[in-house]
């Protein structure tokens, strides 16, 4: 892990306070941790880009929402960045813009800036270690922010074998970060 | 309940990666505060995932540093464009664009409004110009066909054949004066007024000719310019001038008789 010059109580008391200079180090020593988590999910780095932005203008404007007691800085960072970069794969704009790039790609593929291996980047590369079953529920939760009502549906397993399952991938997905 | 068992559960995890129910999150925020096993539990997969997001990482486009401080610490930048600043660039072309032609659909009204005006201005003055013009006009042939009557009224007077008798002012009367010019070849009467009293409305002055003591109608005074041809008179003592009721009458009265001069 990099070397922080401030802690987190004391990056939260400085971004409290509102100062451009707060800012710019919050975003200089996490930007690319969250676009990493970002870009994991929506796959695409310009829309990642643009999520990122707006991560950054929600977590500006709602730091007094901040409740250190129920976790870190960065855990409540990265859930405004999975959050986000859900509901831009829930809208219908991302739908469409997906179809549009994916025609292009076809086109230009030969370049390869577009495509990014985000199999080898953050939580997926790990998940890629689980076994399908496990890898499919935290695609699908994590990934996808389906609720595990919604995934019984979808996968017509029950809500306890989902809940279950998920939750031994989850401790499989432990084991592997502890390595 | 056996917080080891809870804890090995994979709630935690659950929790920290956001993806427990409403419920399930507040038992374990609630579980957390009794229980610093929990917290440390809650904190620790916390720092694993922090510290594997800390690897492979990837930089963002440079432009969305510069793009939030622009968004966040430019005075006077209003909600709405911090909202939209995920279509930033598409809505600012759309807006420049917008405005430009704003802009010069503004100033084509602003000009053609202008140009309305100084229409009805120059129409106006053009209207004013024309009236003028032609009361000129109809001015200037009045004055030529009086020109060319003076002319002619001249070319009498001067003309040796021609009899001036002159009617002066009878008593009370003396500021009025008249010429009758008689051709002694034609016998045609013409008439020449020096200065007469204005008529009253409803009055005229008639022309006699007095033949052998008697008075015989010579003609009725119009407006004429220069000379007047009245009646041929063959012969006359004396012309006399009498103010009678409009369109003349067949004596003279006597008593309004403004000028007389013998032959």
């Amino acid at each position: 892990m990099q070397e922080l010059k401030y802690n987190e109580a004391e990056l939260v008391a400085m971004l409290k306070q509102r100062t451009q200079s707060a800012f710019n180090y919050l975003y200089d020593n996490y930007s690319a941790s969250l676009y990493t988590v970002i870009l994991s999910i929506l796959q695409d780095k310009e829309l990642a880009n643009d999520t990122l932005q707006e991560v950054f203008i929600k977590i500006w404007r709602q730091i007094e929402q901040y409740n250190p007691d129920k976790g870190r800085l960065f855990t409540w960072m990265v859930n405004i960045s999975r959050n986000a970069s859900i509901d831009i794969l829930r809208s219908k704009d991302y739908h469409s813009q997906k179809q549009n790039r994916e025609l292009t790609e076809n086109v230009y593929n030969v370049a390869g800036t577009v495509n990014i291996e985000t199999d080898k980047i953050g939580l997926r590369k790990l998940i890629s270690n689980l076994k399908d079953d496990q890898k499919i529920l935290i695609e699908l939760a994590y990934f996808q922010g389906y609720t595990q009502d919604e995934i019984s549906k979808l996968l017509n397993m029950p809500l306890g074998t989902v809940k279950t399952r998920l939750r031994s991938a989850l401790i499989q997905l432990r084991g592997l970060l502890k390595r | 309940m056996d917080i080891k068992s809870y804890i090995e559960s994979g709630i935690i995890e659950s929790y920290v990666l956001g993806l427990t129910t409403t419920a399930e999150t507040a038992e374990v925020e609630a579980m957390a505060n009794e229980h610093s096993e929990i917290k440390q539990a809650i904190l620790d997969f916390e720092i694993l995932l922090e510290n594997q997001a800390n690897t492979d990482l990837i930089q963002p486009d440079a432009s969305v540093k510069t793009n939030l401080n622009k968004i966040l610490f430019t005075p006077n930048l209003s909600e709405k464009n911090i909202t939209s600043s995920l279509f930033n660039k598409v809505n600012t072309a759309a807006v420049h664009h917008i405005n430009l032609s704003r802009y010069i659909a503004a100033a084509a009204i602003i000009l053609l409004v202008i140009s309305t005006c100084l229409n009805f201005y120059f129409y106006s003055g053009y209207k004013n110009s024309k009236q003028q013009f032609e009361a000129l006009l109809s001015q200037q042939s009045t004055l030529q066909a009086n020109n060319a009557s003076y002319k002619q009224s001249l070319q009498m007077m001067e003309d040796s054949s021609m009899k001036h008798i002159e009617m002066k002012g009878t008593p009370g009367r003396e500021q009025n004066l008249a010429t009758v010019l008689w051709d002694k070849n034609s016998k045609d009467v013409y008439l020449y007024i020096n200065n007469m009293q204005q008529t009253p409305a409803g009055k005229q002055y008639q022309l006699w000719a007095i033949v052998n003591g008697k008075p015989v109608d010579a003609g009725m005074i119009n407006d004429c310019v220069g000379l007047c041809k009245m009646k041929k008179i063959n012969h006359a003592e004396a012309f006399a001038i009498t103010l009678e009721k409009e369109g003349g009458s067949p004596t003279p009265t006597m008593d309004e008789m403004y000028v007389m001069g013998k032959i």
